[in-house]
């Protein structure tokens, strides 16, 4: 009461602002208007630069580039191309060669990582030693280094066509490449595919079943092992039966260079050796620290209940291990997708190269082109988050 | 029964068996446990015999050391041994660019200011390492930007300059005085001149008048010098890594830690700024950032400003780096018990005190490992600047394979930089192993 009371008006009228300021509701709103209105100041002046260097230099912002013809040939595509075609089109080329050097750099860095992983955690200390140094030496030199050196010193040096490395008749490797066998489908292949896929969609429904089956009364059927078994067997057999409705197109020596087949750049040869083998480091500590996660005691319980040994590793081991492994996994192959933008530093024309570089260079729609390239990796890496938050709140455990 | 007491005594313990103990005993276990281990023993022997028996052949036995072109050295051994003489004519290069040869002290003398300036910090009886580290943040930046880039200087970059010289000699001084009479620079300082102790507002004058003094030689000083300018085209090299990945890391620490504490606020708008900022920058590739700052950074200054081309990267690495560094510094707030911020505001301590004093100490040292492996990501990621056309130690080891002399010379360059590269990343990633086990207070008690 002693405010009320106060006979110096001044004081009152200061305790009143004090008590404003130090009332913590008004003070965050003060403080967040203060940081808006300076982001956004700072962002219209931005914009505002962006718009007088513009106009100052003829340039536009729009997107009616995209239907203009690019005028301009990239080397290696996997939808069809020409330089007639629009900058759309490049864009798509872009995108499906990145996927392609990502989902390659994937399949073979996870399966080397697996393998240096576990002979990191080997009983025999040369092995150990010997993945602890591959490890310790690739996963301390720059990933750029890494490609420039594989394409620079390696891939570049090759020998000529007429003198290419030969693996097994089928597959080439030389200074324009690496060539291998396409398969050509005849009249009877969209038999063995449809198969293939029946018996795909079967071994889901066959799992979900069994797994009903074994919740409602206990009895265990070993899907897995059937299911896989009839992935396997049965398009074989209705192959074989058909009279292997599949041609191969070797890739043959004609004139100085090979025709026929399918080649991939040394370009690429480079990023993927390069690629799978820096990301497999990274996978192989993410396995290590994923099995060695799971307790000992958790082994010897399994013991103890007389579990095999396929059923120790498979029940109790890798779902426990897989909880810690997989979410750092799929982080890391967000960062193969990233790290293949490095593309561009020898050529190979992926999404940055082909777009952000030569297609910017060309139309000079460095906004547009940039929020393009931009949205795109978002796009990726806000989806792969949904994925990844999605077998979080699976995977939890759960407590009861 | 007898009355005998029956004592127990032990026979003495049998020795271990011979094959389980010695070195013997741990080739045994560790080597040739059964047939399967065995022979992935011989495996890996084979496997190492062969990979450095290749190295050892190519980069000793059969190199060339001294010829004047590399048709001299593919004549004497063809491609099977290293072609040094190449790497060796271009090592100036390599190590500190284009830069002017009669200049390069320049170089060398800032980066002993560095070791220096952080020399005091591993001293033991040094007490104000906190003063020493945030000057070497601080003020170091002024005067080693002046040894490197010289040129004109006007009235404020004189005296940022002096400042810096200003806070080598204080950090020299608090060392000395704190290391051989154990007192604190100001107080030995008023000692000396006999100011009495109990009069806190005449030593505090004292102080001041000291430090004043002190600034006023070093203007003097300073602004006797004149450095010829060195224009940032001319950097490169191990020098150009070193400048932008140094710059980088003292950017990306302190921004990281306000993202972080921006995205954990409790204030919306600062929370999704953050959050948009650091997604934003995490999910995008690094050559993405830099093509975008390198191409647009001009379309987004007044016109008439010129961005300097190594200023492009170094604001694309910061603000990359900056973005990851908040997402480890968020790893380690998030591991803080709630408890720790209960009892902090329960002993009255306001949001910044608790930060500072409780949260990011804690946060901080559990995240060490981490954040020193942002560094060295961070400085193998500097690499990426070759690519918008800067030379840096990457691609000047591949400029020497376009010199028409060494014309193809790649591997042999590509293997000393690439031993550059892993020198520095494994001296980081072992001192912070070590950082580590010396700060592990309180945890791992057993």
């Amino acid at each position: 009461m002693a405010v009320i009371h106060n006979p110096d008006p001044s004081d009152s009228k200061q305790r009143g602002v004090t008590r404003l300021f130090y009332d913590a509701r008004i003070r965050s709103i003060f403080i967040q208007a203060i940081t808006l209105a300076l982001v956004l100041g700072f962002l219209g002046w931005l914009t505002l630069n962006t718009m007088t260097n513009l106009a100052a230099r003829n340039l536009s912002a729009g997107f009616d580039f995209l239907d203009v013809s690019a005028g301009f040939g990239i080397g290696f595509t996997l939808i069809p191309y020409q330089e007639s075609d629009t900058y759309l089109r490049v864009f798509f080329v872009g995108i499906m060669n990145t996927l392609l050097v990502a989902a390659v750099s994937i399949v073979l860095a996870t399966v080397f990582g697996l393998i240096v992983g576990l002979a990191r955690l080997s009983n025999n200390w040369i092995i150990a030693t010997l993945s602890r140094s591959y490890i310790e030496l690739i996963r301390n030199t720059p990933l750029l280094l890494q490609i420039i050196a594989w394409f620079f010193g390696v891939f570049v040096l090759l020998p000529r066509p007429r003198q290419s490395v030969e693996l097994g008749e089928a597959f080439f490797l030389n200074n324009r490449g690496f060539y291998m066998p396409a398969a050509v489908p005849e009249p009877g292949f969209g038999v063995v595919t449809a198969t293939f896929l029946a018996c795909i969609v079967g071994t889901i429904a066959l799992a979900i079943w069994a797994r009903r089956r074994r919740d409602r009364t206990g009895r265990h059927f070993p899907a897995f092992f059937t299911g896989f078994g009839a992935i396997i067997v049965l398009p074989l057999g209705v192959h074989l039966a058909l009279g292997s409705p599949l041609g191969w197109e070797l890739p043959e020596l004609k004139g100085l260079n090979f025709t026929g087949g399918v080649s991939v750049p040394p370009s690429f040869c480079a990023l993927i050796v390069a690629l799978s083998a820096y990301t497999s480091c990274f996978i192989a500590e993410i396995v290590r620290s994923g099995i060695q996660s799971v307790s000992k005691g958790q082994l010897e319980a399994a013991g103890a209940l007389n579990l095999p040994a396929n059923w120790t590793l498979r029940r109790v081991v890798l779902p426990q291990a897989l909880r810690v492994i997989i979410p750092p996994l799929i982080s890391q192959y967000l960062n193969v997708t990233k790290n293949s933008s490095l593309a561009i530093a020898i050529g190979f024309p992926d999404l940055v190269s082909v777009w952000m570089n030569t297609s910017l260079n060309q139309s000079g729609r460095a906004i547009p082109i940039v929020a393009m390239t931009m949205a795109f990796y978002c796009l990726v890496s806000i989806s792969v988050s949904l994925v990844m938050n999605y077998y979080n709140a699976r995977a939890q455990i759960k407590e009861r | 029964m007898s009355d005998a007491p029956l004592i127990f005594s032990p026979k003495p313990d049998r020795p271990a068996p011979a094959d389980t103990v010695g070195l013997l005993g741990w080739i045994r276990q560790n080597l040739f446990k059964d047939v399967p281990n065995a022979l992935m023993t011989l495996l890996g022997a084979y496997i190492i015999f062969v990979v450095t028996g290749a190295v050892v052949n190519w980069a000793l036995i059969d190199a060339v050391w001294s010829a004047e072109s590399r048709r001299e050295c593919l004549d004497q051994v063809g491609r099977a041994g290293a072609c040094w003489p190449g790497v060796a004519a271009w090592f100036k290069n390599l190590i500190y660019g284009l830069y002017p040869k009669d200049q390069v002290w320049r170089i060398n003398l800032g980066f002993v200011l560095l070791v220096l300036w952080m020399l005091p910090l591993w001293m033991p009886k040094v007490t104000s390492k906190i003063g020493i580290g945030l000057s070497a943040v601080l003020l170091y930046p002024f005067l080693a930007s002046y040894f490197f880039l010289g040129g004109e200087k006007a009235l404020v970059w004189t005296a940022l300059i002096a400042l810096g010289l200003c806070g080598l000699i204080w950090v020299w001084s608090t060392a000395l005085t704190e290391t051989l009479v154990e007192k604190p620079l100001g107080s030995w300082v008023i000692g000396r001149l006999g100011v009495p102790e109990a009069d806190e507002r005449r030593q505090r004058q004292t102080k001041l008048i000291c430090a004043a003094l002190l600034f006023v030689a070093a203007f003097a000083f300073v602004s006797l010098w004149s450095l010829s300018e060195v224009r940032t085209r001319l950097w490169g090299g191990l020098f150009l890594t070193l400048v932008i990945s140094g710059i980088g890391i003292t950017f990306s620490l302190p921004a990281g830690i306000l993202l972080a504490l921006g995205r954990r606020s409790d204030l919306p708008v600062i929370a999704a700024m953050s959050t948009l900022f650091i997604e934003l920058f995490r999910s995008v590739p690094l050559i993405t950032i830099l093509f975008m700052f390198n191409t647009m950074l001009p379309l987004f200054m007044p016109t008439g400003i010129e961005v300097n081309q190594l200023v492009r990267a170094i604001v694309a690495v910061c603000l990359f780096a900056a973005a990851y560094m908040a997402e480890v510094v968020r790893g380690g707030l998030q591991a803080i018990d709630k408890g720790q911020y209960e009892a902090s505001s329960s002993l009255g301590m306001g949001y910044w005190q608790t930060t500072t004093l409780i949260v990011l100490p804690q946060a901080l040292k559990i995240m060490i490992p981490a954040i020193v492996g942002n560094f060295i990501g961070l400085f193998k990621d500097t690499t990426l600047v070759s690519i918008i056309g800067l030379f840096d130690l990457m691609n000047m080891a591949r400029a020497i394979g376009e010199d028409t002399r060494w014309l193809g010379l790649f591997i042999e360059p590509f293997f000393v930089v690439s031993l550059i590269y892993f020198v520095f990343c494994f001296a980081m990633s072992s001192y912070s192993m070590g950082l580590e086990r010396k700060l592990a207070t309180g945890r791992d008690r057993s």
